[in-house]
């Protein structure tokens, strides 16, 4: 799964989820792609999950790009704990995707096969998606 | 290539404010410069630049008329509200009818490759110059029966007469690789799943199953 193999600090504040993305808001890569539609922190587990189910539906026809990168540790303290004694031990990763990021690309499939396999992609985000086209144009 | 003829108001109040007073009156702000002339602020109609752009292509030659002094522009940027998808702003290059300009023009696949191969685009793009008013709308490579290895640059693609390359002749645009066989997907994808924790119950394995065999099935159908 995607993580960092060093990082300054283990644990970080936690990142704002609230505005739009500032860049990549257009296909760089593939032809097709996710594209967020609200804010939301993303975890490693979610990236590859979605990964995984475009990669199954579309099987060795096509490449996939993912755009996002989950850099920024979030903790968590055990269950039953009392407060105090210091933040919690770092427990996931997540990309702090804001609304408007494209979060994957997909190339050398048809575009029906592409919709299918983002379609099945999308169920395992967090938040609202879109099917986004490079054919279709940005506006 | 054809251009569309926008009537276009001078624009004399700027800032973010009037902007969005421009944008709520279902209209665009635009800037026209080049030539080493001052910039000229302008204001466009909504739907009819957004369907000029559209059908312009990404660089799109409008010629506009600015309180009724005609001025020819290619489009030169334009920013696009990520989530609602409006135009928010164009920039626009002043050019003259026979002025050669660089332009990125776009680059589209057509044919079908060998089977068992995979297609990528590494540079959608081209840089060409060419005269403003005879701009590519794109550049076709045909990929028809190439085989993996295969490996298209820049310096391959046929330009139409009065147009010139600008980006380096070597550079890669399309290329052509194996693809994955069934069982490198099928590992790699069962250690990344592991990896995640999913877990396959009887039911997915009969479908999984049931996939495979429709696909051996439909296979042998080809090869018949």
């Amino acid at each position: 799964m995607l993580m960092p193999r060093r990082v300054k600090h283990r644990k970080q504040h936690h990142p704002k989820r609230t505005g739009a993305a500032k860049g990549g808001t257009s296909l760089n890569f593939g032809d097709f792609g996710i594209q967020a539609v609200e804010s939301h922190y993303v975890t490693n587990r979610q990236i590859e999950s979605a990964r995984i189910a475009m990669t199954r539906h579309i099987k060795r026809g096509g490449k996939v790009w993912i755009n996002i990168y989950p850099d920024r540790p979030l903790t968590k303290k055990p269950a039953e704990t009392r407060m105090g004694s210091g933040k919690g031990s770092p427990e996931w990763w997540v990309a702090n995707v804001k609304a408007g990021r494209i979060m994957f690309e997909l190339s050398g499939v048809t575009e029906e096969v592409a919709r299918e396999a983002m379609r099945r992609a999308m169920h395992k985000l967090p938040m609202k998606c879109r099917f986004v086209s490079r054919e279709a144009g940005e506006f | 290539m054809s251009t569309e003829k926008i009537t276009a108001e001078a624009r004399t109040e700027f800032g973010k404010g009037a902007a969005r007073r421009i944008r709520r009156a279902d209209k665009i702000p635009a800037v026209i410069y080049g030539h080493g002339n001052d910039p000229v602020h302008v204001t466009l109609p909504g739907h009819a630049t957004m369907m000029a752009l559209k059908h312009g292509g990404a660089n799109a030659l409008l010629e506009l008329s600015i309180d009724g002094k005609a001025q020819l522009a290619l489009t030169k940027q334009i920013q696009i509200d990520p989530i609602k998808r409006h135009i928010e702003h164009v920039d626009f290059v002043a050019v003259t009818r026979g002025e050669k300009v660089t332009v990125d023009v776009p680059v589209i696949v057509v044919g079908d490759a060998a089977p068992e191969t995979l297609v990528v685009t590494e540079n959608s793009t081209l840089e060409v110059e060419a005269e403003a008013t005879h701009i590519p709308e794109q550049f076709e490579v045909s990929v028809e029966g190439a085989e993996a290895g295969t490996q298209f640059t820049a310096g391959e693609i046929t330009l139409p007469s009065g147009t010139t390359l600008l980006t380096d002749p070597e550079t890669l645009v399309v290329n052509v690789t194996a693809a994955l066989t069934a069982e490198q997907l099928d590992a790699e994808l069962t250690e990344a799943e592991a990896e995640v924790g999913i877990e396959k119950d009887e039911s997915d394995a009969e479908i999984a199953e049931a996939e495979a065999e429709g696909d051996s099935t439909e296979g042998d159908a080809d090869s018949e």
